[in-house]
């Protein structure tokens, strides 16, 4: 905590954490459990559903993984089976060192927008790979 | 406070047991005779049921005659102790709200007159009965000094904001699946025969089943989009930066988590949608270069999707992911605890 001592916050920038910031958590807390009633309401009326009982033998014509796997198995089409599953386990191993690697402080908001750009690009063409998974 | 000195008091204690008393001698006349009457006939019978079926047209409750109208067991005989799940009216929850309403007001009532006779016995000074039990567990555990400590500790402002309750509402949303999870687990049976139609059980048959199993369903989707939106909040601010790395490998190992829940919860209700999804799942593991048969073999327990599979992954979902979750929750909220929230330029 010693090199965050120039970056320290000052106590009147601050509320206590209870019952003021409690009281916040309480409310979104509230939100969540109402919005979860709805889903739950909507669900009576419209049920998740089942499809038809699984059978080994009998493959559907447009097999899908869930929707987060989607585009990966999307990528899996078009480029060499080991190549695209190094990739995402290469992407997993660099998320988690990522820390690691990227140890400059900011000192100004240009290496922020530069990572919003990053994260915009690769969320567009995941939520593309996801989309042309879901048509074709 | 001289309303409630203790003369008044005393005159109010015996103003209602003589309304009491009053009542009771009231209610009382002529009630000797009619309990009688009610003993005389059948005891712990109410209804005649010999006659009901009599004029029903049914010659013997296992047998009813055909295109008669199906008459119910006496109660006493037909206990009936999945209606409540069925959703056939036997009234077992009538009888339990009663006892629970009329129960624990009847003990409140009970434990007031105690209170204020003691009060007023042991001339003490009146405390609620929160500070009074918070007190009884202070003297024994000293826990209010910690907690006080804990409790008081400044949060910044900007914390606030709405993106940066992102991790927070997926901590919650995953405490609203356990929920469900365990309430679902109940009727689930994680076989290939019995998997499916008990799924089915679930949606049609089972008080709320279908509501219970869409919160189920659609909180997972959201506790994905929520942990990769906290991820990417977490990242495009800058927060992962010294001294807090290791908050973000452990919300890495978090995210896994998360993904793996999907993975084997998408399996259990064994239809077709599910089998094949995670035989194309598994596929993408097994093509992995060195260790893809062994990731295939471990995951499927084969080389085929089987009820093998079923049960590992049911396995995982109820009892490993949750205790590697909670354990890494832990981890995560100590650290930030610890740490703090990182300011934003």
């Amino acid at each position: 905590m010693s090199d965050d001592s120039n970056n320290t916050i000052q106590e009147k920038d601050t509320i206590p954490f209870y019952p003021d910031h409690v009281s916040t958590e309480l409310r979104v807390v509230m939100g969540i459990t109402l919005l979860a009633i709805i889903f739950g309401v909507i669900g009576l009326i419209l049920p998740v559903g089942l499809g038809e009982p699984a059978d080994p033998m009998n493959t559907p014509a447009h097999v899908k993984p869930e929707w987060y796997f989607l585009s990966l198995y999307q990528l899996l089409k078009f480029i060499p089976k080991t190549a695209g599953v190094i990739l995402p386990i290469a992407a997993m191993i660099m998320l988690t060192i990522w820390p690691f690697i990227d140890r400059k402080r900011d000192v100004s908001l240009k290496n922020r927008r530069l990572r919003f750009l990053v994260v915009v690009v690769i969320l567009l063409v995941i939520i593309a790979l996801t989309i042309w998974g879901e048509v074709s | 406070m001289d309303f409630f000195s203790r003369r008044p008091f005393l005159y109010g204690i015996f103003m209602v047991i003589a309304v009491v008393l009053l009542l009771f001698v009231i209610t009382n006349k002529g009630g000797a005779t009619s309990s009688t009457q009610i003993s005389e006939s059948s005891p712990g019978q109410l209804l005649n049921w010999p006659w009901i079926h009599r004029i029903f047209g049914v010659d013997s409750p296992s047998h009813p005659a055909s295109g008669s109208v199906l008459i119910p067991q006496p109660p006493e005989k037909d206990l009936c102790l999945h209606c409540h799940i069925t959703g056939e009216d036997k009234g077992l929850w009538t009888p339990l709200a009663r006892w629970m309403l009329f129960g624990s007001v009847s003990l409140i009532f009970i434990f007031g007159v105690y209170r204020s006779a003691n009060l007023w016995i042991t001339r003490s000074p009146w405390k609620p009965i929160t500070l009074r039990a918070a007190e009884w567990v202070d003297k024994r555990y000293g826990v209010s000094e910690p907690l006080s400590k804990i409790l008081s500790k400044p949060v910044p402002k900007f914390a606030l904001r709405w993106w940066y309750c992102l991790g927070g509402i997926t901590a919650f949303l995953f405490v609203i699946q356990a929920i469900t999870g365990i309430m679902l687990a109940f009727y689930y049976k994680p076989t290939p025969e019995a998997a499916f139609s008990s799924i089915q059980y679930i949606e049609t048959q089972v008080r709320f089943g279908a509501g219970i199993r869409a919160i189920h369903h659609w909180a997972a989707n959201g506790m994905i989009i929520l942990c990769i939106a906290h991820m990417l909040r977490v990242f495009i601010m800058g927060a992962y930066k010294s001294p807090r790395e290791l908050n973000w490998v452990s919300g890495v190992l978090l995210l896994v988590i998360t993904l793996a829940f999907g993975f084997t919860g998408y399996l259990l209700p064994w239809d077709q949608r599910a089998f094949w999804a995670t035989t194309v799942g598994s596929e993408i593991a097994g093509s992995i270069p060195v260790i893809g048969n062994l990731a295939l073999v471990f995951l499927r327990v084969g080389w085929n999707v089987s009820d093998l599979t079923l049960s590992r992954f049911y396995g995982l979902h109820v009892i490993i992911l949750p205790i590697v979750t909670l354990l890494s929750m832990g981890v995560h909220f100590l650290m930030v605890r610890r740490l703090g929230i990182a300011k934003p330029l």
